[in-house]
């Protein structure tokens, strides 16, 4: 009765929801361009218009957005929504990733509409509008894949009133206070300079933070003439002479301002933009992008500060040694986004009109004006971004650069320097290169690794998938529709011979009529079983011997995805298990620890037990989502914000002068954080160990007790013992959790791409098995990954079942 | 001996010391109250030894911490910084102590030999991990010294160690020799104790959802009452500033003029946010203007401290205040830089955190009504279905007899430990193969071929379903199906009660499913735009933690009204006890 009363409520509940969609949906036809990746706010008044203005001359279209996480597309979503056929129309990408996604065939070639629409469309974006370095990004083996939108290059910003208060110091190092640093030994002399420790060694004011900002070692390698791929696109040179400089140079930076975790926890304090810290005067020095400057004109407009080319290395600067030859002295990269179409899209031609208008100078023109007539009317500054699109930049820049304090001299730099921006290697595996040099700046800077061997690990990644790629000619082509035959032809044999097996059996009438009954009811089971179980695990086990990105055919490569796991990904597969075994090392027995004593106590509590039980076990309930969220705040490493640092700072610190660890920002404090937030879901624990006290036979403990057994040893030999099976159980499902711990640790991760929370601490196996099957769609690699899984999960299952038998107690029945 | 370790010792003495001195206390007022030992000459002993105990500990805990250095008193704290090694050799070398003391105490030699065999081995583990610990060079120990203060959160923080130690006593000595008052108050104190540690992340979400930004970060520590903003209603005379109200569409829009167009003014929509930047002509006629919501600060001017509610903001950033107070400036206006002003705020809840949350969703979810939707089918198609799959298979299982059951149960058993991650990309590409991307089809559609944990539990249960009835049944000439709908199914209610709100509970909670199959805000569960929206304004806790609740409400609501599921559930399934 609950059941069904229950079930009709909702019914009722859904029926009414589904009544008010259809009313409200019902609207003119008109087609829908979806777009993905743009992030749309109050403040976004420019895209609006332009958006607009685009409806309003193609009254046939409607363009649908989707943000999908802060504007920033989520590789992940676009892969499987291509894979899945369900793409959207345009997509707002990154553009360094373009011959990634080109590589594999995510993305239509754009050449067939430019040749269409060349000299015919005054709006068709043509290669000579725009700045070579970032039409060259766009291109892939020839072909146009994108059409870039901003051009976003960095400028070094120093803080003029920071450098004055500092003049002593700075005069005292030798360092001129009226000028920024032009050279790399320069920059860190004026960082020693400026930055201020307090006894405890926290920062209270950074000189300059290397990758504050937006610099990554990207930049600096730059700087230094380092390429991260050969010419030849074949050879990844991650690691060599002049990137290992280049990161030197940055982990030395971090030295200055008391390491790279330190430094790191500082930022963390600062979320949301008037709390920048540059912009509150605690960092000196930073390389960012101009969009900093919309940030600078509203929250502090006042502020002194102005732009300079980034420092660059020293020999670059006096152009001697290996840039004898060098021809620009300062350079800086540029990146940015475009707008493409997936393969897949639905309308692509209209998709096409879309982007037409999107990126051309007249879009991009309403954009602009309806931004700065936006910005006007709330008496904000607004302030040019950096297009793409030449002739518009310039025309941008000359009518709304503010014509007050040093905003115009900073746009004015970034203008100028745009002209030695470098970009990153248009490559299929830039989006790897990317992660990995991240992971390399991160592990040389923790101070984990050196930063000949960080580089030379993610360079021996990276060259793995380059191998992978150009040598896929020696794998053979496999067709997938032979093992697909195979397995059906198989099934269909196993039911025959179940089928004759049954007919041959020896039973009556009505016991063959049961049984006939019985199958039927099974067959749910059954049938689930064959597809969703045993079907996909043999499917599974067959693409661990293949390369398949599913898009492309699939590639017989023996064991090679074993040789991998095992030999170049061992790193970080290791990591991956390291870390889960941590979470079930640590966190199952803590987490049992803490169920059992609130048990015990609610036990041997009379009164209030229902409320008690009640507020122990709500933890247990709430979404583990929203108890993400929701801890992601508890755990924020700044004692201002964060729940638990707020209250270590006013007891711990002054009382053992210990300072609040950065819980998920900090490597070694992530997996107790992920522990202390899964002890607060303990109450489901509890209620079990509650129904096992009180599954204890009284009488025993009525024996004991005249026995004359004190109380631990009553607890050792009466409630233990009984409990022991229920032990057994959680430990088995505790580690078998963990080493599928997913939902948190992507929630909670600090930085979308790049490692999994510092160091790559929260890295658990099965999301690397999800970053490798649907974030890079190597289906095969990732299969490996899952039989890893599997084979640890039943290796556990089978230990623990061993030693049960030692320990857990079974009352004989 | 390094200062260190003496600190330590030093330490140790201090609290034994309290504790003798505590338990003194203690047995004095038990003496007073009641005669509890039939001796008095030893109790008088007793309490001497005890009070020579206590002095003595006390005189080198205070030699050794000097807990009055700055002419505050401290109560010393110790911590060692050891790596795990270590941590384990010292819980070895403890644990053989122990050992060794209970050899000497025990009653039989056969007792004393096995003490000394498990101290023999404890001694080998720690010599291992000492081994260990010096094989790495870098390895060191730090010794932490420290001292709670004698303050208000001193005081607190000290009561809670008491509490946490004490309740652990009473949670070892669990019905045995504790009795009385004193047990109950300690465990009532330990578990209030423990309910605030659990609690407080609830409130903090549920505050935390009410408040101003500028509650979100104090150098005061956690803001735990929210306070808003005081506004007042104003009608500006800068045309650029008014708000107007219009109908667009059907729909009423609030918006901002910015300009004409043949006679007729053009109004530029801010809310509702689903249509922000849409521009529409209108007549004069037919705008209503409303009141701004002007905030109210109180800034010096010269001497005086005046009130007054924003009025204009300046491209300097300098605000124009209306005066309110004092009467006599009353009307007037004065410039004031930001830095001179403070925003007047009262006690309250800013509920506009919840409608601004939803009306960041993207507009065709309807405020996130598409959500609930999508997150009730789910959920509604998932119990329905897992209910129906399991106990049908578990039916069959449990009471028809057929050729192969028992290879197939074991074979079913043999699943129930299976880790999802095995059939996830099989299975993505089976339901890309359907065409079952970004729908919901996924998500429900398994659960009706019935799930291994929920058909083995179920079979448990008709299990205990005496035969008798079956029986009475088949000769009344019921089908198969009559029998298990009609006179099966009503016996096993509560255990189908407990496997829906599990399921529901899974549907409500799962996130790697839509993440991976879902892409469109139409088809998006809750758990799912959840995550996405923490990824979105991930800067603004208020909106964020506003959204969290929404979600989190309708399970807390079921919970409180079918708590008896939830948590008696586990006895149910057999879990528990026997």
């Amino acid at each position: 009765m609950v059941l069904s009363s229950m079930m009709s409520r909702f019914l009722s509940v859904v029926g009414c929801l589904l009544g008010l969609l259809v009313s409200v949906s019902a609207q003119p036809a008109r087609r829908e361009v979806v777009f993905w990746g743009l992030s749309m706010g109050p403040d976004s008044k420019g895209q609006d218009a332009v958006l607009r203005e685009f409806e309003r001359r193609n009254p046939d279209l409607k363009i649908k957005l989707l943000s999908m996480g802060a504007g920033r597309m989520d590789p992940q979503k676009l892969m499987t929504s291509i894979v899945g056929n369900v793409a959207p129309d345009v997509i707002s990408q990154d553009r360094f990733t373009i011959s990634d996604w080109a590589s594999r065939g995510a993305f239509l070639s754009l050449n067939d509409y430019i040749a269409k629409d060349k000299g015919k469309d005054p709006l068709c974006p043509t290669p000579d509008q725009y700045y070579p370095a970032t039409w060259a990004e766009a291109q892939y083996e020839g072909q146009t894949y994108a059409i870039p939108t901003g051009a976003d290059n960095r400028v070094l910003y120093w803080n003029r009133k920071i450098f004055k208060e500092s003049e002593s110091e700075l005069v005292r190092n030798g360092c001129d206070p009226t000028r920024p640093p032009r050279t790399w030994s320069e920059l860190l002399k004026y960082s020693k300079a400026i930055t201020k420790l307090d006894k405890n060694g926290r920062l209270i004011r950074a000189g300059f933070m290397p990758n504050f900002g937006n610099s990554w070692l990207y930049m600096f390698a730059f700087m230094n003439n380092a390429a991260f791929l050969s010419k030849d696109g074949k050879k990844c040179t991650m690691d060599t002479p002049e990137a290992r400089e280049a990161l030197d140079f940055m982990v030395e930076g971090y030295k200055i301002v008391g390491g790279y975790e330190n430094s790191e926890k500082f930022k963390s304090g600062f979320q949301g933009k008037e709390n920048d810290p540059f912009i509150l005067g605690q960092v000196a020095m930073k390389i960012d992008g101009e969009w900093i400057l919309n940030d600078l004109a509203r929250y502090s407009p006042s502020l002194d500060f102005q732009c300079a080319p980034p420092p660059v290395p020293d020999d670059r600067y006096n152009k001697i040694g290996r840039f004898k030859e060098e021809k620009d002295q300062f350079i800086t990269w540029v990146g940015g986004s475009s707008l493409a179409i997936p393969k897949g899209a639905r309308n692509p031609d209209d998709a096409w009109r879309f982007i037409k208008f999107m990126t051309s100078k007249e879009g991009r023109m309403i954009e602009y004006s309806a931004q700065a007539a936006w910005e006007k009317l709330r008496d904000r500054t607004f302030m040019p971004r950096q297009m793409a699109h030449k002739e518009g930049n310039e025309e941008a820049s000359e009518r709304f650069a503010p014509k007050f304090g040093n905003y115009g001299q900073a746009l004015a730099m970034h203008t100028e320097m745009a002209n030695y921006s470098r970009i990153r290697p248009a490559t299929f595996v830039g989006q790897l290169i990317w992660q990995e040099h991240v992971r390399a700046m991160e592990a040389a800077c923790f101070g984990k690794e050196s930063s000949q061997k960080a580089l030379a690990s993610a360079q021996a990644n990276v060259q793995r998938d380059l191998d992978a790629f150009h040598n896929k000619s020696q794998y053979p082509v496999i067709d997938l529709r032979l093992p697909g035959l195979v397995g059906v032809l198989g099934l269909a044999g196993f039911i025959g011979f179940f089928v004759w097996q049954f007919k041959r059996e020896r039973i009556g009438k009505l016991e063959r009529q049961e049984a006939k009954w019985a199958y039927l009811f099974i067959s749910p089971w059954v049938i689930g079983f064959m597809l969703l179980t045993i079907g996909p695990m043999m499917a599974s086990l067959f693409f661990t011997f293949t390369q398949w990105d599913v898009l492309n055919e699939a590639r017989w490569v023996g064991l090679k995805n074993y040789q991998d796991m095992f030999g170049s990904d061992w790193k970080m597969v290791s990591k991956a298990l390291g870390n889960a075994a941590y979470l079930a090392g640590v966190g199952v027995p803590l987490g049992l620890m803490t169920g059992l004593l609130v048990a015990l106590l609610l036990n041997a509590a009379a009164r209030g037990i229902r409320g008690y039980r009640t507020i122990f076990y709500l933890p247990a309930i709430v979404p583990g989502i929203a108890s993400a969220v929701l801890w992601s705040w508890v755990l924020n490493p700044e004692p201002v914000k964060g729940l638990i640092n707020a209250y270590w700072n006013v007891t711990l610190t002054p009382w053992m002068g210990i300072q609040p660890p950065g819980w998920i920002q900090s490597a070694e404090w992530c997996k107790p954080a992920l522990i202390l937030m899964g002890l607060w879901g303990a109450g489901s624990g509890m209620v079990l160990w509650l129904a096992g006290l009180k599954g204890v036979p009284t009488s025993l403990y009525e024996a004991a007790s005249l026995d004359g057994a004190d109380a631990k040893q009553t607890f050792w030999s009466i409630t233990f013992p009984h409990l022991t099976p229920l032990v057994f159980f959680n430990t088995v499902m505790g580690f078998i959790g963990s080493l599928q711990e997913f939902d948190r640790v992507y929630v909670m991760r600090p930085s979308l791409d790049g490692p999994v929370g510092p160091d790559d601490s929260m890295m658990t196996p099965v999301y690397m098995l999800f970053n490798n099957g649907f974030g890079l769609f190597k289906m095969g690699y990732a299969s490996a990954l899952a039989w890893l899984v599997f084979v640890i999960v039943v290796m556990i299952t089978f230990m623990q079942f061993k030693l049960k038998d030692r320990w857990v107690h079974e009352e004989v029945k | 001996m390094p200062s260190g370790t003496l600190f330590a010792v030093g330490v140790l003495a201090s609290w034994l010391a309290i504790f003798f001195g505590l338990k003194m206390v203690g047995r004095l007022f038990f003496i007073g109250t009641r005669q509890l030992d039939s001796d008095p000459s030893r109790t008088r002993v007793d309490l001497l030894s005890n009070t020579i105990l206590t002095a003595v500990l006390a005189v080198i805990g205070v030699v050794l911490t000097k807990p009055f250095v700055s002419g505050m008193f401290k109560l010393p704290l110790v911590w060692f910084v050891m790596p795990w090694t270590a941590w384990l050799a010292a819980a070895c070398t403890g644990l053989i102590i122990t050992r060794l003391i209970q050899s000497t105490t025990s009653i039989s030699a056969e007792e004393r030999t096995h003490k000394l065999k498990a101290a023999f081995g404890l001694f080998i583990a720690a010599l291992v991990f000492t081994g260990l610990y010096l094989s790495d060079p870098t390895n060191k120990i730090t010794i932490i010294e420290g001292g709670v203060p004698f303050s208000l959160l001193g005081l607190v923080g000290v009561l809670a160690i008491a509490i946490a130690a004490v309740g652990a006593m009473v949670v070892t000595a669990h019905s045995a020799n504790a009795r009385g008052l004193g047990k109950t108050i300690i465990t009532q104190l330990a578990l209030l104790a423990g309910s605030v540690v659990f609690g407080v992340p609830f409130v903090f979400l549920l505050v935390t959802s009410f408040k101003e930004d500028k509650d979100m970060s104090s150098p005061n520590g956690i803001v735990w009452i929210p306070r808003v903003t005081e506004t007042v209603p104003y009608l500006s005379p800068d045309k650029a500033k008014k708000h107007f109200e219009a109908t667009f569409e059907g729909k009423t829009v609030e918006g901002l003029e910015i300009g004409e167009e043949g006679g007729k003014v053009k109004i530029d929509i801010f809310k509702p946010i689903s249509i922000r930047g849409t521009t529409f002509l209108v007549d004069r006629a037919e705008l209503k203007e409303v009141p701004v919501q002007a905030k109210v600060y109180t800034a010096k001017v010269g001497n005086e401290i005046i009130k007054g509610f924003e009025s204009d903001s300046l491209a300097d950033g300098s605000r124009v205040l209306k005066v309110l107070e004092p009467d006599s400036r009353k009307g007037t206006t004065v410039t004031v830089s930001p830095d001179q002003t403070e925003a007047v705020r009262h006690v309250g809840l800013r509920t506009e955190n919840y409608s601004e949350a939803l009306s960041y969703l993207p507009p065709e979810t309807l405020n996130g009504l598409v959500y609930v939707k999508n997150t009730l089918i789910l959920v509604v198609m998932n119990v329905v279905g897992t209910i129906l799959g399991s106990s049908i298979v578990a039916y069959a299982f449990s009471r028809m007899k057929f050729p192969g059951k028992e290879k197939m149960f074991s074979i079913l058993l043999a699943t129930m430990m299976l880790p999802g991650a095995i059939t996830l990309l099989p299975q993505f590409l089976i339901f890309r193969t359907l065409g079952w991307i970004d729908t919901l089809y996924p998500l429900w559609v398994p659960a009706f071929f019935g799930s291994a944990f929920n058909i083995f539990l179920l079979r448990q249960f008709f299990s205990q379903i005496p035969m008798e009835l079956e029986d009475a049944a088949k000769i009344d000439g019921c089908t198969y199906v009559k029998t298990f709908w009609s006179i099966m199914i009503p016996q096993i209610k509560p255990a189908l009660a407990v496997i829906a709100i599990w399921t529901f509970m899974g549907a409500w909670n799962n996130f790697m499913g839509p993440l991976i199959y879902i892409n469109s805000p139409e088809n998006m569960p809750l758990s799912y735009s959840l995550a996405l929206f923490k990824g979105d304004r991930s800067g603004e806790p208020g909106l964020l933690m506003a959204f969290s609740t929404l979600t989190v409400i309708p399970v807390v609501a079921l919970f409180a009204f079918a708590q008896r599921y939830f948590i008696e559930g586990v006895t149910l399934s057999g879990l528990g006890g026997r």
